[in-house]
C-alpha cells in the first residue's frame, strides 16, 4: 500500500512537472506573440512620426484611429536623472504618468534606449490614469527629412486581453491537473477505477449543477453593485407587492391541495374500495392529466369559460357575468391537474389497508358508517396527509397555469419570472424563488420526516386482494355519479383542445378550418424540432445516470454518500422557477458559460429528472439479490460488464420508465426550461403560451394536440415494453 | 479429469476489522487468522454465525479486503486484487443465478465474458449441463427450476470457468433435508473427479463431516482447530469444539497422572485411562472427561460413574438415543442395534459408564 502511494506521489510530481513546462511555453509563447505584435505597432506608428508641425495633428488623428493604444509624444528627451523640459503631448493620463514617472528607473531606461533609436518595453504594468495593467513602450521619434531623433514617443498598451488569456489558462491547467489528479489516483490506488470515476463524475456534476447555481442564486440575493448587501431581501419583505404574491401562493396552495385531496380521496376510495363499474376507465382518467402537458388544462378552460369563452357567452346571455381569471379558475384548473397526484398516493395506501381490519369491525357489530369512520379513514390520515403537501408544494411550484391564468392574483413563481425576464432584476427574481422554497421545503421535509413516520400502513407486499364493501349500493351509486361528472368534464376539457385545433377563430368565428393546422406546422417545425431533439439527447443521458446513481447508493460504501444522495435529490424539491434563474444567474458567467446553448437545458432536464429515476431504480434494486451481481463479478466480470450485462437488464422496468418520464417531462417542461430557452433553441410549450397569450387559440390547440399525442404514445410505449419484460423479472428467489 | 490448474491457497495472518456504523466501534470479524490449503483438497470452514468463516471466503474470492496480512493463491498474492481479476468461483448461499438468462446463458456467462468461441462455448456448456444431470433444461429460465437444479446450475456455472479455488458459501442452506443428502454426494463427486481445490462454509457439522477432507472449526474470528474429521471428533482442543461438532458429555474429574501417551484420572472413586488428553493438563489438577454418545452406556443404579434418571427414548430404527437427567445435565446414550440390547424404560433410575479407549480428557473451560 505504502510502495503504491509513493507511485501515486511519483507519477503526480512527474504531471505536475510536463504540466508546468507546457504551461509556461504555452503562456510564454503566447506572450512573445503579443508583445511582438505590439513592438511591431510600435514600430509601424513610430515610423510614421510626421515634421514638429505637423506632431499635434498626427497626435489627434491617432488618438482618433487607435483603439487598443494611447500615445504621447516627448520632445526633448530627458537625460539620466532629469526632469521633463516640457509637459508631453498627446493623450492626457498617459501624458501625467510619463512627466510624473519620468525619474523611474523604467522610464530612464525607456529614454535612454529611444535616444538610441531603441524600442523598449517597460517591465511590470502600469496604470494609466484610470485603466489598469498597461504595458508601456518607448521608441524614437525620427524625423523623416533630417534623420535626427526628435524626441521619444511613449505608448501604453490595453493588456486586458493577455490578462483574460491567462486567467483562462490558469483555470484550464488547474482543471486539467485536478482531472488528471483524480484519474491517476484511480488508476493506482483504487482497486475498482470504473466505480472510482463514476463517482467522481457524479459528485462533480453535482456539485457544479445542483451546488453551484443554488449557490450562485443565493450569493446573489445578497448582493447589490458587487457587494454585500441586504437591501433585496428589505425591499421584498417590505413590499407589500411581494408579501401579497407569497400569500396569493400560499393560498392557492391551500385551496388546490384541500380539493386535490377531496377529489384524489374520492377516486381512490371507489377504485380500492369497492366494486364499483367501469374502475378502469376511472383510474385512467384519474391519471391522465398528470402527464398531460401544461398549459392544455388551461386553454381548454380559457376556451370554455374565458372572456370570449363558449360557455362564457352563454352564461352572459342568461345575465351571469364572471370572469376565470384569478384565485377560482386557478384553484379549478390546479385542482384538475394535480388530483391524480393525491388519487396515486391514496390508492397506494388504501390498497395496503387489509380487508381484514375492516372485517374485524364489522365481525364486532360495528355499522358500515362506522367502521368508515373509525377505521378506514384512520388509518388513511397519514395518507392524506402526505398526499395534501405534495399537491401543495406542487401547486406552489406551479408556472404554466398562473402565466396564463393568475389575472390580478399575484404568484411568486409568476412574479420571480416578471422580475427576470421583465425589470431584468436576477437578484430580485433569485431572492423570490427563494422565497418560493421555504414553503415547498418545509412541506416537503413535514412530509418525509413527520407524516411518513404516522404512516400505519406496512408494506407486506402482499395484499389480501378482496374488498370488504363498506358502501351501500346507494351510496356507491352517489359517489360514482360524482366521479363520472369529473370525468366528463375532464374529456370535456380535452375535446375542446382538440375541437380548437379545428375551429377558424375561437370565441369569434366558430366554422370548419384546417388552417390553424397548416399555419401551426410551419411556425412550430423549428421548435418542434428544438423539444425533441432536446428531450432525446437528454431521456438515454439521464435514464442510465440514473441507473448508476441507485446501484452506487444502494451497493457501494463511500465516503460522502449522504451528501451525494441529498445533492441528487434536492432539485426534486426545488420550484422550477428558482433552478431556471439560478442557471442563467451561475452560466452567464466565467468559469462555465452556458446560457443560450442547448447543453444548459439538457443539463437542466437531466439535473431535474434525476431524482425520480434514482427512486425507481433504487426500489427496483432492492429487490435484486446482491449476490447475482457478485455472481458476475466473480465469474470475471468488470463493473462496467456487470452494469451492461446484469444490472440494466433487471432493472429494465425502472429504467424504461425512468426514460420515458424524462422524455415526457422534458418535452412539456416550461417553468425552468422559459429562463433558458435562446433564439437557436426554443420550446414547444413556450410556442404555446406565446400563442395564447396572442390570443391565436387555435395555433395553440394544434400544439397542445401535438404535445398530448406524443407524450401519450411515449408512455403506451413504455408500458408496452414494460409488460413484455414482466416474465422475465420474476427473480430466482 | 484431472484438473492441473488447481492451486494452493494460503492466509498468512489475516485480520479484519470492520467499522460498526451504528455504535462506532471496530469489531474484529477476523483475529490473526493463517492457514493453508493444499491443491485439490476441500477443506471446510465450520463455525457458529457470526465467528467470520463467511467474511473469510468473501477476502478469498475478492468482495472483502483484510485489513492486515496476505493472502495467496498458488504463488500469486491476490490480497489486493478485484474479484474479477481472481481465479476463484463462488456457489453463493442464495446461488446468484441471473434471472434474466436462460440455463444454458447462466453457465456460458464465464466463457462469454473469456471471449471463447462460440463453437467451444456451446460444447463446454453441454458437457457440464450433463455433469450436473441438466442437459435437457437448458432453454429454461432459473425462475422455473427446483431448488436443487438451481443449486446444480450455480455449481456447473461456476465450475466451467476452471477456477484455481471453488468457493461455497453454505450452498445447501436453502434446501430440504433429502436434496441436502443428495447434493452433498454430488459436490463431493464433482469436486473429486475435477480434483479442485474447494473451500466450504457452513455451520452444520454433518455436511462439514461428510464433506470435507479436512475442517477448521472457527469460533469469534479465530481459528480453534484444523484437522480431519475425525480428528476434529475424537480429539478436539477444547470443550467448544467438542460440542460444535457432536453431541458430547463432559464428566468432571482429577488427573492422576500422565504416562505413556496416556492419560490417567479419577472419578466417582474410579481410575481411568484415556489415550487422549490435552496438552495443558498436569497431574493433581481438575479435568473434563469427554464421552460421546456412542461411548457411554447404561447400567444399574450405582454401577457406573453418574447417576441419573431415563427421560426419554428416541426409537431411530439402527438405534435408540436415551436422554438420562443427570446432575451434569441432560446426558445422550445411543445404544446401536436397540433389538438386541436392552432399553431402559422412561424414568428408570440408571447409571452412566464410559469406554475410556473412546474418551479425551479435556482442560476443564466450561465456566470461563
Amino acid at each position: 500500500m505504502n510502495k503504491r502511494f509513493i507511485n501515486f506521489l511519483l507519477t503526480l510530481l512527474f504531471v505536475i512537472l510536463v504540466g508546468t513546462w507546457i504551461y509556461t511555453s504555452v503562456r510564454d509563447e503566447f506572450l512573445k506573440q503579443s508583445r511582438t505584435a505590439q513592438r511591431r505597432t510600435v514600430e509601424t506608428v513610430a515610423a510614421g512620426y510626421p515634421e514638429p508641425e505637423d506632431v499635434d495633428d498626427w497626435l489627434k488623428r491617432l488618438a482618433d484611429e487607435a483603439r487598443e493604444y494611447s500615445v504621447v509624444f516627448v520632445s526633448e528627451i530627458p537625460m539620466p536623472g532629469e526632469k521633463l523640459n516640457a509637459a508631453p503631448k498627446g493623450d492626457k493620463e498617459l501624458a501625467e504618468l510619463t512627466e510624473k514617472s519620468a525619474l523611474d528607473l523604467e522610464f530612464s531606461k525607456g529614454f535612454d534606449n529611444a535616444a538610441y533609436e531603441e524600442i523598449y518595453r517597460a517591465s511590470n504594468n502600469w496604470t494609466v490614469g484610470t485603466k489598469e495593467k498597461q504595458a508601456i513602450f518607448f521608441a524614437p521619434a525620427v524625423s523623416l527629412k533630417t534623420h535626427e531623433i526628435e524626441g521619444a514617443l511613449v505608448f501604453a498598451f490595453n493588456t486586458e486581453g493577455e490578462q483574460n488569456f491567462m486567467r483562462m489558462l490558469n483555470t484550464l491547467f488547474f482543471g486539467a491537473f485536478i482531472l488528471f489528479a483524480v484519474v491517476i489516483w484511480q488508476l493506482m490506488l483504487s482497486r475498482d477505477p470504473i466505480v472510482g470515476f463514476a463517482l467522481a463524475g457524479l459528485f462533480l456534476m453535482t456539485l457544479v449543477f445542483v451546488a453551484y447555481p443554488l449557490f450562485e442564486a443565493l450569493r446573489l440575493s445578497f448582493v447589490e453593485n458587487g457587494k454585500f448587501s441586504l437591501s433585496i431581501w428589505k425591499t421584498i419583505l417590505n413590499s407589500e407587492g411581494y408579501l401579497s404574491a407569497l400569500w396569493g401562493s400560499l393560498k392557492l396552495g391551500c385551496w388546490t391541495a384541500t380539493f386535490s385531496t377531496i377529489v384524489g380521496f374520492l377516486f381512490a376510495f371507489v377504485v380500492a374500495r369497492t366494486n364499483a363499474p367501469c374502475k378502469k376507465l376511472i383510474s385512467t382518467m384519474g391519471v391522465l392529466p398528470v402527464i398531460s402537458p401544461p398549459f392544455s388544462l388551461t386553454l381548454s378552460i380559457i376556451l370554455l369559460f374565458g372572456n370570449n369563452g363558449l360557455i362564457t357567452r352563454w352564461l352572459r346571455v342568461i345575465g351571469l357575468d364572471f370572469s376565470i381569471y384569478g384565485l377560482p379558475g386557478l384553484v379549478i384548473v390546479q385542482t384538475m391537474g394535480m388530483f391524480p397526484i393525491a388519487f396515486l398516493t391514496l390508492s397506494g395506501v388504501l390498497q395496503a389497508i387489509d380487508s381484514t381490519y375492516e372485517e374485524a369491525s364489522l365481525n364486532l357489530s360495528a355499522g358500515r358508517f362506522k367502521t368508515f369512520s373509525s377505521i378506514t379513514f384512520p388509518l388513511a390520515v397519514p395518507g392524506l396527509l402526505s398526499s395534501w403537501l405534495l399537491v401543495f408544494t406542487t401547486s406552489l411550484a406551479d408556472f404554466a397555469n398562473p402565466l396564463l391564468l393568475a389575472g390580478d392574483l399575484k404568484v411568486l413563481s409568476l412574479e420571480s419570472y416578471i422580475e427576470v425576464t421583465g425589470m431584468n432584476r436576477l437578484g430580485h427574481g433569485a431572492a423570490l424563488s427563494i422565497l418560493l422554497l421555504l414553503p415547498t421545503l418545509t412541506a416537503f421535509l413535514a412530509q418525509r420526516f413527520w407524516v411518513s413516520k404516522r404512516s400505519y400502513v406496512t408494506v407486506t407486499g402482499k395484499p389480501s386482494g378482496r374488498i370488504t364493501e363498506l358502501t351501500t349500493p346507494l351510496v356507491r351509486r352517489i359517489l360514482t355519479g360524482i366521479i363520472f361528472v369529473i370525468v366528463f368534464l375532464l374529456i370535456l376539457l380535452y375535446g375542446t383542445i382538440f375541437a380548437g385545433c379545428f375551429v377558424k377563430n375561437w370565441g369569434i368565428d366558430y366554422t370548419f378550418s384546417l388552417e390553424n393546422i397548416t399555419e401551426a406546422v410551419t411556425r412550430s417545425r423549428d421548435a418542434l424540432f428544438d423539444t425533441v431533439t432536446l428531450a432525446a439527447i437528454a431521456t438515454p443521458i439521464a435514464g442510465i445516470t440514473a441507473m448508476i446513481a441507485a446501484l452506487l447508493i444502494i451497493r457501494r460504501k463511500f465516503h460522502g454518500k449522504r451528501l451525494l444522495e441529498m445533492l441528487l435529490m434536492t432539485p426534486f424539491a426545488l420550484p422550477g422557477t428558482l433552478v431556471g434563474i439560478s442557471y442563467i444567474l451561475a452560466f452567464n458567467h466565467a468559469p462555465i458559460i452556458l446560457v443560450g446553448t442547448a447543453a444548459i437545458i439538457i443539463i437542466n432536464y437531466v439535473i431535474r429528472e434525476l431524482p425520480v429515476g434514482i427512486e425507481g431504480g433504487i426500489a427496483s434494486l432492492r429487490q435484486i439479490d446482491p449476490s447475482i451481481e457478485e455472481a458476475a463479478t466473480d465469474l470475471g466480470a468488470d463493473q462496467a460488464t456487470v452494469f451492461r450485462t446484469i444490472v440494466l437488464p433487471l432493472v429494465r422496468p425502472a429504467f424504461l420508465s425512468s426514460l420515458s418520464y424524462t422524455f415526457v417531462r422534458s418535452m412539456t417542461a416550461v417553468s425552468a426550461v422559459i429562463f433558458l430557452i435562446s433564439a437557436k433553441w426554443y420550446h414547444l410549450t413556450v410556442l404555446i403560451y406565446n400563442f395564447s397569450e396572442n390570443l391565436r387559440f387555435g395555433l395553440a390547440s394544434v400544439l397542445s394536440t401535438v404535445l398530448i399525442i406524443i407524450v401519450f404514445s411515449a408512455f403506451g410505449l413504455m408500458r408496452l415494453l414494460v409488460r413484455e419484460n414482466v416474465n422475465l423479472m420474476k427473480s430466482v428467489n | 479429469m484431472a484438473n492441473t490448474k488447481s492451486k494452493s491457497v494460503t492466509f498468512e495472518n489475516i485480520t479484519k476489522i470492520f467499522r460498526d456504523t451504528q455504535s462506532k466501534q471496530d469489531v474484529k470479524a477476523v483475529d490473526n487468522v493463517s492457514f493453508r490449503l493444499e491443491p485439490g483438497e476441500l477443506v471446510t470452514l465450520l463455525g457458529p454465525s457470526g465467528c467470520g468463516k463467511s467474511t473469510i471466503l468473501r477476502m478469498l474470492s475478492g468482495f472483502e479486503q483484510p485489513t492486515s496480512g496476505k493472502i495467496m493463491i498458488g504463488d500469486n498474492d491476490v490480497t489486493f486484487t478485484p474479484p474479477n481479476k481472481r481465479d476463484t468461483a463462488m456457489v453463493f448461499q442464495s446461488y446468484g443465478l441471473f434471472p434474466h438468462k436462460d440455463v444454458f446463458h447462466n453457465v456460458s456467462y464465464g466463457l462469454e465474458l473469456r471471449k471463447v468461441p462460440a463453437a467451444e462455448i456451446n460444447e463446454k456448456v453441454n458437457k457440464f449441463l450433463e455433469m450436473v444431470g441438466l442437459e435437457a433444461m437448458g432453454q429454461r429460465p432459473p425462475s422455473r427450476l427446483s431448488g436443487g437444479q438451481q443449486q446444480r446450475v450455480a455449481l456447473a456455472r461456476s465450475l466451467i470457468v476452471e477456477p484455481s479455488v471453488l468457493l461455497l458459501d453454505e450452498p445447501l442452506s436453502n434446501l430440504d433435508a433429502l436434496l441436502r443428502e443428495q447434493m452433498r454426494v454430488e459436490i463431493r463427486r464433482l469436486q473429486k473427479s475435477l480434483s479442485i481445490t474447494a473451500m466450504y462454509v457452513t455451520h452444520d457439522r454433518v455436511e462439514a463431516m461428510s464433506l470435507s477432507d479436512r475442517i477448521i472449526v472457527m469460533k469469534s474470528g479465530h481459528i480453534m482447530q484444523v484437522g480431519t474429521p475425525s480428528e476434529i471428533y475424537r480429539d478436539p482442543v477444547d470443550t467448544f469444539v467438542a460440542g460444535f461438532v457432536g453431541k458430547v458429555a463432559f464428566f468432571p474429574c482429577e488427573v492422576k497422572g500422565i504416562e505413556n501417551s496416556a492419560c490417567t484420572v479419577e472419578l466417582a472413586g474410579k481410575k481411568f485411562t484415556s489415550p487422549r488428553y490435552s496438552e495443558k493438563l498436569k497431574a493433581g489438577g481438575k479435568a473434563l472427561i469427554m464421552a460421546r454418545p456412542e461411548s457411554l452406556s447404561l447400567g444399574e443404579a450405582g454401577s457406573g460413574v453418574e447417576d441419573g434418571i431415563v427421560s426419554a427414548n428416541i426409537y431411530l430404527g439402527n438405534s435408540v438415543e436415551t436422554w438420562v437427567k443427570t446432575d451434569l445435565g441432560n446426558v445422550l446414550v445411543q445404544i446401536d442395534n436397540p433389538d438386541v440390547k436392552k432399553i431402559w424404560d422412561e424414568g428408570k433410575k440408571v447409571s452412566l459408564s464410559f469406554e475410556p479407549s473412546l474418551t479425551k480428557v479435556l482442560v476443564d473451560d466450561l465456566d470461563a
